[in-house]
């Protein structure tokens, strides 16, 4: 315990740190990497702990970005302080669409929830006050001043580590083990008084809302937001992949997800000189030999050949049924 | 020799073991009973023959020819066919298009059509229905008649009379005689003892996912032992 | 006259989309997975059609479209064979899902990098422009044409899964993939026959819908989704369902269109929005 919070503390000490040290660019691209891990986490503890895979996640992500863009125009106020709404929105309409949504189940569930991604899209594409296909500029912009690289880059690190943290209180507490055990099984749960749709409703609003903070904070220090950017199917894709090739349903894969998704990018981009979306191709190449390799990710692998187990919720089995002859098998 | 030799047979479900060590042997042209309590291991014996338990180790050999590493497919081309526990008939085929899946191995033998509807009459008239909504004694009725379709070495019935009234039941074993003397070896898996003993040449008791007792001659039951055996007294 | 030709039109458009969730269903219905790829093999199939035509000037593209569901169907076999077969067993439901999703996402962006995110469209020379007035009403042949082709695939298709032995192996591995291996059915090659199937199918719809429409790379994601609605609206095991369900999309699509013209495919998703609303219960019961 004391060990992880000595890690916690180092990492916020880093992060606090940083901007002393790096120059725009690369505060920039650290920015990134902690959106990045925030939304691929936000997605993991949706899909590995609740088990449901959205493929329509971008839609979170736009709309916070949306909602702080908005309001800071409208109130002229700091888009920095009006980021609680880049949480706020995507869960309360995650909230009020969920009884909805729900009434689709896994794969459909998957699909449909990128349907409604794509009328969000649409419908803010096709929105004048919004400026339509162009986008929108943040006006209040010039507030941020010229530490602006470094203002996003604490606030996406204080995200990155709240998320973190969250996640693994919240994991390690009844509820998060009520949430595990609907994924495992429904009905069994729900035999034994874990509320179910209560608990999916839950955990989904606060992805959209983890993701939705994401989407402001990335967007904010473009001063533009534009809808075929804030609502990419990419961000669910890199969501998906990242989760897939780090280790879905563990704590670290999102970070060791995140940590390659950048390596292939700058490895691809400038490494190999490859421009345009070759780094996609080939993070979704990763991804698709993952399954194919390692199905549950990188992360228990790796945990295995360095007998790691720093954040794990992973608890005890009770008792191992042994094999001695009087257990019988369950299918007779 | 026997037509289906079962050596130290041991069977798995994840980190569950079900058999421990089952040794059996089938003669040509015989019925062999099995009979033990719910959950002895009869069921995943069944099941481990046809492959449908994939975690197994031991021998099967039919015929000599050794199956404990092969598919489902390859061993009902091999000759072993199963009608399995519940009848698990196909929801969306008719009567005759389930008796019809039972020959997709193109296996020779006296089983066709016409011979499961001299053995059955009533599936004939019903042969365009769909077979899930006929009564549980037909449907049992094709799932052995699907089976048998597969003109199998080695014919196995698990739990015919699952569910069923003992005067369909009845109806269900006499159909046995004819089956038998077209010289099929069978295994079946049966809850009642009695039964198990008037329709077997031999049997055995499973417990616990081991042979507990055999009997060489069912005209010749020490009931006593058998008792023993069933409930490991 | 104008909103009856609309609707005509959407009826035709319809046909196709049926096809596209036609493809999807016969996958989902035998392997139980949703093949997110099924839009993106679309696209590839008509970028196919737009080079053989290229390079075979002059040749109907209606004769195209053979070689093309060839090719299609191949791409299909192997596609099942070599990675999809590998995670077809997987405790999770979703594996298979997810690895369709990265296959999807690896394909369109090849396509992007190879062919460029400019519209294209497959030039169907005069049949494009061919059209014939019935009691005042203004159509094109193609569209009809469109509208047969559809007809005599479903019914076709139909006649396969519920007349033939090939069929029945199908409709057995969908019911009970376990027993149907009893039977002696690799169940394997029968996953390879159904995906190339139903990707044979999406070909032919996408070369069809490409003659009509420009289309991109990321055309793959509308394909998807339009294809995924007619499955959930049209019913599982429901042909005819399929049909209606692709002409319900189809039709409100267009007359949409005649309201706003930058809608795209906004009111056909609406449509499946407030079908979910509509139907309390869940669509397909319990599961």
């Amino acid at each position: 315990m004391i060990l992880r919070i000595l890690t916690l503390l180092l990492a916020a000490l880093v992060i606090g740190c940083a901007p002393l040290l790096l120059d725009d660019g690369q505060l920039s691209l650290g920015m990134e990497m902690l959106v990045t891990f925030v939304i691929c986490a936000m997605w993991n503890v949706l899909a590995g702990y609740g088990g449901l895979v959205s493929l329509g996640h971008q839609a979170w992500f736009g709309i916070g970005g949306y909602a702080v863009f908005i309001a800071s125009n409208a109130l002229n106020v700091n888009p920095l302080w009006l980021l609680p709404l880049a949480a706020l929105v995507p869960a309360l309409i995650a909230l009020v669409l969920t009884p909805l949504l729900f009434r689709l189940k896994d794969a459909y569930f998957a699909i449909g929830s990128w349907v409604l991604a794509e009328v969000f899209y649409i419908l803010v594409q096709r929105s004048d006050a919004l400026g339509g296909i162009t986008g929108m500029p943040l006006f209040t912009g010039g507030m941020l001043g010229a530490s602006i690289y470094a203002q996003v880059f604490w606030v996406a690190g204080g995200l990155a580590l709240a998320v973190l943290v969250l996640s693994y209180l919240v994991l390690r507490s009844g509820f998060g083990l009520g949430l595990m055990s609907v994924r495992d099984n429904e009905v069994a749960a729900a035999s034994i008084g874990v509320n179910v749709r209560r608990n999916r409703r839950l955990v989904y609003a606060v992805s959209a809302a983890g993701v939705g903070l994401a989407g402001a904070v990335y967007l904010i220090p473009n001063y533009f937001i534009q809808p075929g950017i804030a609502f990419s199917a990419d961000w669910t894709v890199i969501m998906t992949f990242v989760v897939v090739i780090g280790g879905i349903g563990t704590l670290e894969g999102p970070i060791l997800g995140t940590l390659i998704y950048f390596a292939i990018r700058q490895g691809v981009t400038d490494g190999l000189g490859l421009s345009g979306s070759w780094y996609l191709v080939a993070l979704g190449a990763l991804a698709v030999a993952t399954m194919l390799m390692a199905p549950k990710g990188l992360w228990p692998i790796l945990r295995d050949r360095l007998h790691l187990d720093w954040l794990s919720v992973r608890r005890p089995w009770p008792g191992r049924p042994d094999r001695a002859p009087h257990h019988q098998a369950p299918a007779e | 020799m026997d037509v289906i030799q079962i050596e130290r047979l041991e069977a798995f479900y994840g980190d569950m073991q079900a058999l421990f060590g089952v040794s059996l042997g089938l003669r040509a042209g015989e019925t062999f009973a099995l009979v033990g309590a719910n959950g002895a291991g009869k069921s995943t014996l069944m099941r481990a023959l046809v492959g449908l338990v994939r975690d197994r180790r031991g021998h099967i050999r039919l015929g000599g020819e050794e199956l404990i590493a092969t598919s489902p497919e390859q061993i009902a081309r091999a000759g072993i066919a199963l009608v399995p526990e519940g009848r698990q008939l196909f929801a969306s085929l008719t009567v005759e298009e389930n008796l019809q899946m039972g020959a997709m191995n193109r296996r020779r033998g006296p089983w066709d059509l016409e011979a499961i509807y001299g053995l059955f009459p009533v599936l004939r008239e019903r042969r365009r229905q769909m077979a899930v909504t006929m009564s549980g004694g037909q449907q049992q009725m094709v799932a052995i008649g699907r089976a048998l379709m597969a003109n199998p070495r080695v014919l196995l019935c698990d739990e015919l009379s699952l569910g069923l009234a003992p005067v369909i039941v009845s109806q269900i074993y006499d159909s046995f005689a004819r089956i038998r003397a077209e010289g099929m070896s069978m295994i079946i898996v049966e809850q009642d003892i009695e039964r198990a003993i008037a329709v077997s040449d031999r049997m055995a008791c499973l417990l616990h996912g081991q042979v507990t007792l055999r009997v060489e001659d069912t005209a010749r039951v020490d009931i006593d032992a058998l008792s023993a055996a069933y409930f490991g007294e | 006259m104008v909103w009856v030709e609309t609707v005509l039109n959407g009826i035709f458009l319809g046909g196709l989309y049926g096809i596209l969730g036609l493809g999807l269903a016969l996958v989902f219905g035998v392997m139980k997975v949703i093949n997110v790829a099924h839009g993106d093999f679309i696209v590839l199939s008509a970028f196919i059609g737009v080079f053989l035509s290229a390079a075979v000037p002059g040749v109907s593209p209606l004769l195209i479209i053979l070689p093309v569901v060839a090719i299609a169907a191949g791409l299909g076999w192997a596609f099942q064979s070599v990675l999809m077969n590998r995670v077809i067993d997987s405790d999770d439901m979703l594996v298979p899902m997810l690895l369709t999703f990265g296959v999807s996402f690896v394909m369109r962006n090849i396509m992007l990098e190879t062919f460029g995110a400019t519209p294209v469209t497959l030039e169907a020379g005069a049949l494009s422009r061919a059209s014939f007035q019935v009691a005042g009403l203004h159509l094109g042949v193609l569209p009809v044409l469109t509208l047969a082709i559809s007809v005599v695939l479903f019914g076709g298709l139909n006649w396969l899964i519920t007349r033939t032995e090939i069929g029945r192996v199908i409709r057995a591995t969908s019911d009970n993939t376990a027993i149907a291996r009893l039977m002696g059915v690799r169940p394997g090659r029968i996953y390879a026959l159904v995906m190339a199937l139903s990707l044979a199918l999406a070909a032919v719809a996408g070369l069809l819908l490409a003659m009509r429409t420009s289309f991109t790379p990321s055309s793959g994601i509308d394909r998807i989704l339009i294809a995924f609605e007619v499955v959930v609206l049209g019913g599982l095991g429901s042909f005819w369902g399929a049909l209606l369900a692709g002409i319900a999309l189809g039709v409100t699509q267009l007359v949409g269109f005649r309201f706003d013209a930058n809608s795209g495919l906004l009111y056909a998703h609406l449509l499946f929005l407030a079908f979910l609303i509509a139907r309390p219960n869940g669509l397909f019961g319990s599961k």
